[in-house]
């Protein structure tokens, strides 16, 4: 259970901090479509993990 | 620029029309399968999350604060990024249980029907807002477009429509399908239809009236001094939290989001797939949003902001855009309203009409279902009418989705208890529940509803408005999740829910129990289950479960008999809700009372669970199940027949050995009670298994016509480290130990029959002398020749005695090993020579050749004289079964160790059903004044001394059918050489 307690850690890091993040995504000398690119890099990560992940994983 | 209101409402019957026709087509199988079930198909369909909000919602919320209505995306993508650690886990319990909504999933894990009962009630009651904003919507946009219509007319026909339409889609259930293909396709299709619209209406405004990008940085640029034109963040941090928290909980919670990500689900891969394929399908939404922000600013549109995307394109004047924006506006309302409804409809009958009235005496069950459904469908729809027209019409959209997803938020606490948190019980969920249903009531839907303030009546310093609203969505769901933990820590769970809690935690297997069955057999089954269901419906759940277990028509074994029941509950879940499959296969499909307080684990099915794992077990868990499988393999192939037995005599393990012996395979007799055997086996291992003694030996037991000796041992099972009962047997196989016995037995017998023969021999030997001597004496005495002629015959009978005798003493004095040591080595050919000298003395008169082959080299170490009496009696067997003036040959030769000598005759051979007496002591076929039946016997006896063997071959000459060949094969003597007085670790 060690793992999922180290995600939820995270999962709740990221949201308690979530609108300090978005205001660091969208700070002004950011191009308008910043934010859009960022989370198209999350997407991207998570695309790689799911490419590489063990098929016989939980 | 505007519509005639028969020309949308055309336009809006071809789009579902159309709509209809991709599911109508799938259901008919006429699309290719791998096309429908493709992940892209499903993770399309999921876009059903985003509704009305993608086209018209997202763009009054970035008016109003810029980059926040990216959190209604944000959340949900983020719950799907995490989809191995959050939606897999329900996905896989869904599949097992056939759990197809939040209800049943809750009703489920909590053993409780009051659980699913306030799941639904809380859904449905937040689906009511959200199905009001749909209705809200295109109600909205097509008074944009025909003006002169009335909203409530427009209002009225769309739910009417919709009803139609969700009926249509929704009842066509198969039986034995379990998902809806064509719906998928349809709402893919949908949201493939929305993303289009706002690409290409994004894509529109960046080339025509920002000219490209450079143009928007320009107009951007020029813009900056206005929150509206940076899109910063002015959201304040609480609302965004809320709404990212109830977009992340929305993957869960929200009846359409779970109906499409579970119960549509084709396949784990497709989940897979969708954990970045979702996300990614938002973000392409996302990126038009602020463009048609900008656009509608940039051209002055003077509509609300909520319905920029219609207000650009007419500005536009584009009649075929804003016709296209009007679909994507409708397509993404009917979309999620279909599915909703249909996943409130089946919450609904589940857990509350079915609990309420179980269908006894219908015909056909299934169609009964179907029409309740149907009606169901049409009264949500018909209440979200009635809800939008009184009050939902006044609110804001952006307030009715918040009031919507902050209900639906109250279900999150327990969804994450199902797979995380197992010491959770059902009154912390229900006291927890409703205490958060109760402060959303008050602070978020009485107020925002204009019906009751109490707040405001209460003057408290916080009173709900649209500012505040995430306050009072935190404080329910602080409230809700306190009140959850609290209770549940302080009451108990029953046993039933501790296991069910087991059940759906991460990673665990259902460990089920051991008992027996009220019923014997699977047609027992069908007849329990008639009472309930119907003969018809009650036959066709057996046998749909016994075909989906692979299991014969008819089924006999318990431990197949438990997994039926549990398949039936499983299938019944899926058609009847959990609540009510569980109360009917407990009721109907019941075990026999517990004789005593606790039962055996069912370890066959734990172990055939753990094995469905397969390598799916990593780490410690992986070792451990490497060693399970390393024992299980030890006493699976273990050479000694074993097999475990339960208390109540249920077979629990039967390995390899023990299958060949019986000739019974595990899979027909593992799960089976003992008394299921053959009957032989049946009494053997039963009368074993319930007596006293822990050993029996040397039982007989006839198999196939022959007989078996068996030793059995048991040993009782329980121990510090298994509390269970039952016992594991040993059945030893003695047969071949038995017959060895009674061969030194007979030996033995033969033995002493020598021993005897000897002594009387001996005995007999001093009268026979004494008469020989009288009989000599008597020839002196007289001249008669009729009395000489008395006493010669009298001496030719006392020296016939005399030769029997000597042949007793000789047989007797066999078997005597001690005089090994006393070898010296001995030519063949000198023996043999010696003998046809000795038969030769007293040759009758045959003229028979003897011929002496053996080559003068081959020696053995043994006893001469014996030597020359095998010799002799196998030469002397030769000559009397060889016609006159026939050849004897004896040949030798050495091969490898051993002396290989053959003695060869001409005879007439020795008929093949006596080959194998021929070396039992007094067994001759010659006439009984020729032969004792001794000789054969001796030979063989002085061969064993000298560690050899002698093999008959007859006929010798197949040609011809003629002649015996006896064989004897001698260990040979090889003379050390003269240089061996080397020690052996000199030689090199």
């Amino acid at each position: 259970m060690y793992i999922y307690r180290l995600v939820f850690l995270l999962v709740l890091a990221i949201y308690i901090f979530s609108p300090n993040i978005l205001d660091w995504w969208t700070s002004p000398g950011n191009v308008w479509y910043s934010p859009f690119v960022i989370w198209s890099v999350l997407i991207a990560i998570g695309f790689w993990l799911e490419w590489r992940r063990d098929p016989n994983e939980f | 620029m505007s519509f005639s209101a028969s020309g949308l409402l055309f336009a809006s019957l071809l789009y579902l029309i159309l709509l209809f026709g991709i599911a109508w087509v799938t259901e008919r199988n006429m699309l290719p399968r791998h096309w429908v079930r493709h992940p892209l198909v499903y993770t399309l369909s999921l876009g059903v999350y985003a509704g009305i909000w993608a086209v018209y919602a997202a763009i009054g919320l970035a008016a109003e604060s810029g980059y926040g209505f990216l959190a209604y995306y944000l959340g949900i993508s983020g719950a799907f990024l995490l989809a191995p650690v959050l939606l897999n886990p329900i996905m896989r319990i869904g599949r097992a249980y056939q759990l197809t909504s939040l209800a049943d999933l809750f009703a489920y894990r909590y053993r409780s029907q009051w659980a699913g009962t306030l799941v639904t009630l809380c859904s449905g009651g937040a689906i009511l807002s959200l199905l009001s904003m749909q209705i809200q919507a295109v109600s909205a946009s097509a008074s944009i477009l025909a003006p002169n219509t009335s909203p409530h007319l427009i209002s009225v026909m769309f739910s009417l429509i919709v009803v139609l339409f969700a009926m249509l889609f929704g009842a066509r259930r198969h039986q034995e399908a379990d998902n809806h293909p064509g719906l998928v396709l349809a709402i893919a299709f949908d949201s493939l239809v929305k993303l289009v619209a706002l690409l290409v209406i994004g894509g529109v405004i960046l080339f025509s009236v920002f000219d490209g990008m450079s143009g928007l940085d320009t107009w951007l640029a020029g813009n900056t001094a206005t929150s509206l034109g940076t899109m910063s963040l002015s959201i304040d941090d609480g609302s965004w939290r809320a709404l990212m928290l109830m977009s992340f909980a929305g993957a869960l919670v929200l009846p359409h989001m779970y109906h499409m990500t579970f119960s549509e689900n084709p396949s784990p891969k497709a989940l897979a797939k969708a954990s970045w394929g979702l996300p990614l399908y938002l973000l392409l939404l996302g990126i038009p949003v602020p463009l048609i922000l900008w656009g509608g600013q940039e051209l002055g549109v003077t509509l609300n902001p909520n319905f920029y995307t219609i207000g650009v394109a007419q500005a536009l004047e584009s009649p075929a855009l804003t016709l296209f924006m009007y679909i994507a506006g409708l397509s993404a309302a009917s979309g999620l309203m279909i599915v909703s409804t249909l996943a409130l409809a089946g919450m609904v009958l589940n857990h509350v009409v079915l609990p309420l009235r179980t269908p006894k005496d219908q015909g056909d069950i299934y169609r009964w279902l179907q029409w309740v459904k149907r009606l169901l469908i049409a009264a949500i729809i018909l209440l979200a009418l009635l809800f939008h027209e009184t009050l939902g019409k006044n609110l804001d959209l952006s307030i009715l989705g918040a009031i919507s997803l902050a209900g639906t938020l109250q279900l999150l606490p327990g969804a994450l208890g199902v797979i995380y948190w197992p010491e959770g019980n059902r009154r912390g969920l229900i006291a927890g529940l409703i205490a958060g249903l109760v402060i959303w009531l008050v602070t978020l839907v009485l107020p925002f509803s204009h019906t009751a303030n109490l707040l405001g009546w209460l003057n408290a310093p916080l009173v709900p408005d649209y500012d505040n609203w995430h306050i009072f969505t935190f404080v329910s769901l602080t409230a809700n999740l306190s009140i959850f933990t609290l209770v549940s820590v302080l009451s108990s769970s029953s046993n039933e829910e501790t296991s069910a809690a087991q059940a759906c935690s991460m990673g665990a297997l259902t460990r089920p129990q051991r008992r027996e069955l009220l019923a014997n057999s699977s047609a027992d089954f069908v007849r329990q289950l008639a009472e309930p269901l119907g003969y018809d419906a009650g036959k066709r759940e057996i046998a749909r479960a016994l075909s989906q277990l692979k299991l014969p028509n008819v089924e006999y074994r318990p431990y197949q008999l438990r997994r039926l029941r549990d398949q039936v509950e499983i299938n019944l879940s899926g058609l009847l809700g959990p609540s009510v499959a569980r109360d009917m296969v407990k009721r109907h499909l019941g075990f026999k009372p517990l004789a005593r307080g606790g039962t055996a684990q069912d370890i066959r099915y734990v172990e055939r669970a753990m094995g469905d794992y397969q390598n799916r077990l990593t780490g410690l868990a992986g070792e451990l199940d490497n060693l399970r499988r390393h024992y299980r393999q030890t006493l699976q192939n273990l050479p000694i027949p074993a097999c475990s037995v339960g208390e109540d005599g249920e077979i629990l393990m039967w390995n390899q050995a023990i299958a060949e012996l019986t000739g019974i395979t595990a899979d027909d007799v593992v799960g089976a009670q003992l008394r299921a055997l053959p009957d032989h086996w049946h009494h053997l291992l039963d009368d074993f298994n319930i007596g006293e003694d822990l050993h029996r030996y040397k039982h007989r037991l006839d198999l196939k016509g022959r007989p078996h000796w068996l030793n059995l041992h048991k040993a009782a099972l329980s121990g510090p480290d298994h509390p269970d009962g039952g016992s594991i047997i040993l059945v030893e196989d003695q047969t071949e130990t038995r017959l060895l016995e009674d061969e030194l037995m007979h030996s033995e017998r033969l033995a002493s029959v020598g021993r005897l023969a000897a002594g009387v021999a001996h005995e007999i030997g001093n009268p026979v002398t004494g008469i020989s001597s009288l009989a000599q004496n008597l020839r002196l005495e007289t001249d008669n020749p009729e009395v000489l002629e008395t006493a010669d015959q009298i001496q030719q009978q006392t020296r016939r005695i005399s030769t029997i005798l000597q042949s007793l003493m000789n047989f007797a004095r066999t078997g005597n090993h001690s005089q090994a040591t006393l070898y010296e080595p001995v030519s063949i050919r000198r023996c043999v020579g010696e003998s046809i000298n000795l038969l030769s003395l007293s040759d009758q008169g045959l003229g028979i050749h003897y011929i002496n082959d053996c080559p003068e080299t081959l020696l053995i170490l043994g006893d001469e004289q014996r030597l020359v009496q095998v010799f002799v009696n196998l030469l002397a067997n030769a000559r009397d079964a060889s016609p006159e003036g026939g050849y004897v040959r004896v040949a030798g030769k050495e091969d490898g160790y051993s002396a290989i000598i053959e003695i060869v005759d001409q005879g007439s051979g020795i008929p093949v059903d006596q080959l194998d007496h021929v070396f039992e002591p007094f067994y001759t076929t010659k006439a009984t004044s020729k032969g004792t039946g001794l000789g054969l016997s001796l030979v063989y006896s002085i061969i064993e001394e000298h560690y050899g063997n002698i093999q008959v071959e007859s006929p010798a000459d197949p040609a011809t059918g003629l002649g015996t060949c006896m064989r004897l094969k001698l260990p040979a003597y090889e003379p050390e050489p003269e240089n061996s007085a080397i020690r052996p670790n000199e030689r090199f």
